[in-house]
């Protein structure tokens, strides 16, 4: 019942490269919000805007030759709040990206907070090199703002959105969230209307959760129960389409035309490179074929025809140490090999996020494994009805295995790994 | 001989049965004052823990008495709690006398009656012993009178002790060694030891706790176990100090240890004879009744690549505890597993507990059950210890469930709540009669709803005054029906129970609810039933999850998502599939849990 086709040796020692998108981590705010678990610091003091931006353009120069020759396909900045950077800042660093690197009519994104935005800078971010704009809306409901530590008003993300499409920045979106402290239905539902009179080009819509390391997982809010948040859930999408706004991810909503070109990105496994203080990234290239990926690594699946190499970086997390460490030439992330068994995992973990699931083909040259390797939970999640087939040929998860996207993904998880015998 | 002492001492839990050889250790000087750990002789971690001995133990102390003369003294410690009656006869059979101590406030208690009519019945001198007279609330006068009037011996010249402070111990040294009488038997007769005991250690094999009746064993002689044929050479004899203290030779009513380098777990029955290979014995020893079993669960390792190491922890179990019983079973929601029965539902729980902490083993419990007698439309009768083998109605022309006899004591205060008890597990009084400041209750009540939670609930209404003990009477006809659980309409065979048919409905009420409690929500909504053949009685519903998934998910840090999948697929390994559903390991103790809010 699987349609896997068998590799054939031509295919499989054609190396195909995943697009390659950018993201810069910016990481203060004027205060951290009581649900958020990104690397994010309260400012103390000033940013030290001249300082972060010249580390991250060195930060730059020392990966650019890990993917020279690729086209870059979005850049995407985020934080933190990056609107607390000046465009002139935010300028320079866009420019040293176009410098270093083949960038084309590419989506470049930065993240905004309605409270941390001085009136008549869109015009000026846009005018840096920004063309698309994600805002911290969360609610417009005041008691709930205030619930979720937000600095801003309900007021402020709608004069927000209209300086956004006055600066000619119609491509932007708004995040919402639902299931808030006390939140009942009606106001989700309430939310998500006056957001679309605001008329954004997308919109995402999160379950708050609470997160380990957060001020609401230490003192957790009463927060209303899991059949409410799925009611909250049901009508809210159902208004979304209603209006337009499709569902393609778990928590992302657009027409098709206005997808989010940088997060997609990381849902089909595409590469990126991650700049800045906490930043992560996914680099693929060519590895030595037949080579181990990592030491002591073993893959139980028989080995892939390609030998692709998927290395993962990341930078400290705490700024000053990030500064420190490209300042004294210390600045190349660490580096760690994603070996062939925790691959099949890494991509089920993004792309069955997406409502239209992944192809064949891009699961073998995403990941340079042969998707023969997976058909047992294929088959396994099939038969539970989570996954079904789709055109590509690919895969797709039922709306059951959206909703239990964890249950399946699960099922992609290699078993723990064989004890070695001791050599000794 | 005439200076061999051999004795144990009966006593309820917590009336100081412990603290007491621990001073007689410390006074024959047994062991150095830092070598003396509270309750030296409860060794297994989990005795210390309960408080209670379990098993038998053996040591030997060496007491200068008044008259000069320096007798050696075999304590043989035994188990007080009710499931371990048989324990204690074992133990009484190496021993010519016994102390019997009472606590001085609390007075006589059941299990104490019964354990001291076994060592009468044994020939051996039994010394009252009044213990815990430090108490304010001692009342020695009072115990000796229901020492009297309820066992019915003679208990005026008792001695009178405090554990605790070592208050009278030396005048009950004195006693021991000029009442109880020195063992007899013929030093230059063929080989004859009784093997009390006998546990595997993983570096030497089978140790023995043997008590020499005739002859004498020399390190390095070729002995032979009379049962199995088998010789041995006696590579290393010994005695407990409390400390392993090597001997040259174990003389004629002597008891110590034998190792024998016996590898074969069964090398050494507990009960059986110990001879010379050259000069044997012309027979064996009579040994020890078997007794019968009269619980069974069925137990399951919950990772099935455990099973062999679980058949072989519990072949290692069985070599001293000889009231385990246990056979393959075959469940369809737990797997491969074994059939075990136990003495009672503690006896069941110690096993259980040693297996997981001992073996190191993770197992699951089916709901425990008694011995039900079956009489069948053909007129055979069969014997069912697993309610999911209990055949169908159609065949059955009888049920007769187990009826024990029951004796319990407690102060007339609590007598109302008692009465009040034993009515509702559908006891019936047979005697009742005050004796001293005590009641003495005789009842007859069905095993199964003893076994269930009787002892718990008899002293929570009581305060934790009433005692009990019981023997088994005899197979009786009763309206028994099986009570099935089935989960989304699949049969769970290890939840299946046997019941009365006028608290079917109740049980089946009960069960339905606390399996609603225990099973997490799931994909689906699964009904929880509970049927009386085609018949369903009860039902409840775990209604369907709504969602599992992560609300945000982009380039970052993927190692926390990984961590959390694994955690939760950890989890629905725990589970048990029944179908599509995934039930955890408490649900299958629910059973146990019912009734206790």
């Amino acid at each position: 019942m699987i349609d896997v086709q068998e590799g054939n040796d031509e295919r499989h020692n054609r190396l195909v490269v995943p697009p390659l998108a950018i993201y810069v981590h910016l990481p203060w705010c004027v205060r951290k919000c009581p649900y958020c678990d990104f690397n994010s610091h309260a400012i103390n003091g000033e940013v030290p805007e001249q300082r972060y931006i010249e580390a991250l353009i060195q930060d730059l120069q020392l990966q650019a030759p890990g993917v020279s020759g690729r086209l870059v396909g979005s850049v995407f900045i985020g934080g933190g709040t990056p609107s607390l950077f000046t465009p002139a800042a935010i300028a320079r660093l866009l420019e040293a990206i176009r410098g270093q690197l083949d960038c084309g009519g590419m989506e470049v994104t930065m993240e905004a907070n309605p409270g941390a935005i001085e009136h008549g800078r869109f015009a000026e971010y846009r005018a840096a090199g920004i063309n698309r704009v994600s805002l911290g809306g969360q609610s417009f409901n005041a008691t709930h703002l205030q619930a979720l530590g937000r600095i801003h008003q309900a007021g402020e993300t709608v004069k927000a959105a209209e300086e956004l499409h006055a600066a000619g920045l119609e491509n932007f979106n708004i995040d919402l969230m639902y299931g808030l402290p006390g939140q009942s239905p009606q106001q989700a539902l309430d939310d998500l209307r006056t957001a679309m009179t605001l008329s954004p080009a997308h919109l995402s819509h999160y379950q708050l959760t609470l997160e380990p390391g957060t001020a609401f997982f230490h003192r957790p809010p009463a927060l209303p129960d899991d059949d409410m948040c799925w009611d909250m859930q049901q009508r809210c999408q159902a208004l979304l389409a209603e209006n337009g706004y499709h569902q393609y991810e778990i928590s992302a909503y657009a027409p098709p035309s206005r997808r989010c070109q940088h997060n997609l990105n990381y849902w089909q496994f595409g590469d990126y490179v991650g700049l800045g203080a906490g930043a992560h990234g996914k680099i693929s290239s060519a590895g030595a074929h037949g080579e181990i990926t990592s030491a002591g690594a073993r893959s139980d699946a028989p080995p892939a025809a390609d030998s692709l190499r998927i290395q993962r970086t990341t930078h400290p997390r705490l700024p000053r140490r990030y500064m420190e460490a490209i300042e004294s030439g210390q600045g190349q992330p660490e580096v760690r090999v994603v070996t062939d068994r925790e691959r099949p995992f890494e991509f089920m973990l993004n792309a069955l996020r997406l409502m239209q699931g992944f192809t064949v083909e891009q699961f073998e040259t995403r990941t340079g494994l042969q998707a023969r390797g997976i058909i047992e939970p294929i088959e396994a999640a099939v038969a539970k009805g989570l996954l079904e087939p789709a055109p590509g040929p690919g895969w797709r998860p039922t709306p059951l295995g959206h909703r239990f996207l964890n249950d399946l993904q699960m099922m992609f998880l290699a078993p723990p790994p064989v004890a070695e015998p001791n050599p000794n | 001989m005439q200076h061999i002492r051999n004795f144990s001492i009966i006593a309820h839990v917590d009336h100081g049965k412990s603290t007491l050889a621990d001073r007689l250790i410390q006074i024959c000087g047994g062991l150095t004052q830092r070598e003396m750990q509270a309750q030296v002789l409860d060794s297994m971690a989990l005795e210390r823990e309960r408080g209670i001995t379990i098993k038998a133990q053996a040591v030997t102390l060496l007491y200068k008495a008044n008259d000069g003369v320096e007798y050696q003294l075999n304590f043989i410690d035994t188990p007080g709690h009710v499931d371990f009656s048989y324990e204690v006869s074992r133990s009484l059979f190496a021993c010519e006398g016994a102390l019997l101590v009472v606590d001085a406030a609390q007075g006589v208690e059941a299990q104490s009656v019964a354990n001291c009519y076994t060592a009468i019945e044994q020939g051996l001198e039994v010394l009252p012993v009044i213990n815990k007279i430090d108490l304010p609330s001692a009342d020695p006068e009072k115990v000796i009178k229901e020492i009297e009037e309820i066992i019915g011996i003679g208990a005026s010249d008792a001695v009178r002790v405090s554990a605790k402070t070592g208050e009278g111990v030396v005048d009950l040294l004195e006693e021991l060694v000029l009442k109880i009488p020195p063992p007899k038997g013929d030093p230059d007769a063929p080989l004859q030891a009784l093997i009390v005991d006998s546990w595997f250690d993983n570096y030497v094999g089978v140790v023995s706790l043997v008590r020499v009746v005739n002859g004498r064993l020399r390190k390095g002689e070729k002995m032979r176990i009379m049962s199995t044929g088998r010789s041995h050479g006696a590579d290393r004899l010994g005695r407990f100090s409390p400390k392993a203290v090597v001997v040259e030779q174990l003389g004629a009513g002597e008891v110590g240890f034998v190792i024998a380098g016996i590898k074969d777990i069964d090398g050494a029955p507990v009960g059986d004879t110990i001879t010379h290979d050259a000069r044997p014995c012309a027979q064996a020893l009579p040994g020890f009744k078997q007794v019968q079993p009269r619980v069974f669960a069925g137990l399951f390792p919950v990772n099935a690549d455990d099973y062999e190491a679980f058949r072989d922890a519990l072949q290692k179990l069985k070599l001293n505890d000889s009231a385990l019983h246990y056979e393959p079973e075959v469940s369809t929601a737990l797997g491969f597993g074994f059939r075990c029965g136990f003495l009672g539902l503690l006896h069941m729980d110690i096993v259980q507990e040693r297996l997981e902490r001992e073996y190191n083993l993770d197992l699951i419990t089916s709901a425990p059950t008694v011995v039900y007698e079956v009489a069948l439309t053909d007129g055979s009768v069969a014997f069912v210890d697993n309610p999911s083998k209990l055949p169908p109605s159609a065949e059955l022309a009888e049920v007769r469930e187990p009826i024990i006899t029951a004796n319990i004591l407690l102060p007339p205060e609590h007598i109302g709540a008692v009465l009040q008890l034993c009515t509702e597990k559908r006891g019936v009084q047979k005697k009742m009669q005050y004796l001293g400041s005590q009641v003495s209750l005789q009842y007859e009540l069905p095993l199964a709803d003893v076994v269930l939670d009787f002892f718990d609930r008899l002293k929570s209404v009581s305060r934790g005054f009433a005692s009990f003990d019981y023997e088994f009477n005899r197979f009786q006809a009763a309206p028994l029906v099986k009570l099935d659980v089935l989960i989304n309409g699949d049969r769970v065979d290890a939840l299946s129970v046997i019941v009365h048919r006028d608290n079917a409905y109740f049980r089946g009420r009960e069960l339905v609810d606390k399996m609603q409690e225990l099973i997490p929500r799931q994909m689906f909504e699964v009904a929880v039933q509970a049927a009386i053949g085609g018949n369903v009685v009860a039902r409840a519903t775990v209604k369907a999850l709504r969602k599992n998934v992560l609300a945000k998910c982009y380039g970052g840090d993927i190692s926390r998502k990984r961590k959390l999948l694994e955690k939760q697929k950890e989890g629905k390994k725990r589970m048990k599939q029944v179908g599509q559903v995934e039930i955890p390991q408490e649900a299958f103790l629910a059973v146990l849990k019912l009734g206790k809010k």
